[in-house]
């Protein structure tokens, strides 16, 4: 549940931050963009929560 | 016969300082700079459309009313800012207020939701469900991004950006 939740999360923000990035000019260059971002997101997520998880509070 | 003219043959280019290129970031009017502001706020991606971005438009109204939607479906709540307790100088519990400032950056969406009753029910009820926590987040989400696609809105209106 929580992955799908921070994935959803991850591909909206993705999108709208890829749509608006004034350095790309191609949709190319966005979705490539946004694909970063989406990775970004997970990954730093996912390294955080394993980074996280033994801590007891 | 006579010779085709040069002249009338490529006349921006003789012209350069006196052509737009439709590729060129342009300036909107005035009126209709400060419609498609309004317009971003109140649907998200209505700017984009006012502007004549109209896939950027329609990605952004999917993207952020999803995102909102999704919010209420998992039961998240509409805040609005509440006084403090005890008493502050600031007057206001400055975490809802910020909390307001985050869901109301989605504009219709908050206004009609909260007219017509959804997201409100009090917290302690909706704080029971499960879902409370995601469906906020997903909330605050919408409406932050659609200040971003304001701002976007905004440069394309003014000529920053295409």
């Amino acid at each position: 549940m929580h992955v799908l939740m921070m994935s959803m999360y991850a591909a909206m923000a993705a999108v709208v931050l890829a749509a608006v990035d004034p350095k790309s000019d191609t949709t190319r260059q966005r979705v490539r963009h946004g694909l970063k971002i989406f990775g970004s997101f997970l990954g730093i997520g996912l390294l955080l929560s394993w980074l996280l998880f033994p801590v007891p509070w | 016969m006579q010779p085709r003219d040069t002249l009338t043959d490529n006349i921006p280019s003789h012209f350069p300082d006196r052509t737009i290129s439709f590729d060129e970031p342009r300036r909107f009017p005035l009126a209709r700079r400060i419609a498609a502001v309004l317009a971003a706020w109140l649907v998200p991606g209505a700017g984009h459309l006012v502007l004549g971005r109209r896939g950027r438009g329609l990605l952004f109204f999917v993207t952020i009313v999803g995102a909102f939607v999704l919010g209420l479906s998992l039961h998240g709540h509409l805040y609005w800012p509440a006084v403090a307790e005890p008493a502050s100088a600031f007057h206001f519990d400055l975490i809802t207020v910020l909390w307001f400032f985050a869901e109301i950056g989605s504009g219709l969406c908050y206004l009609v939701s909260y007219a017509l009753g959804l997201g409100t029910t009090p917290i302690p009820v909706a704080a029971a469900s499960p879902t409370f926590e995601y469906g906020n987040t997903f909330m605050f989400l919408a409406g932050l991004l659609n200040y971003l696609v304001i701002h976007d809105a905004f440069d394309i209106a003014a000529g920053r950006k295409r």
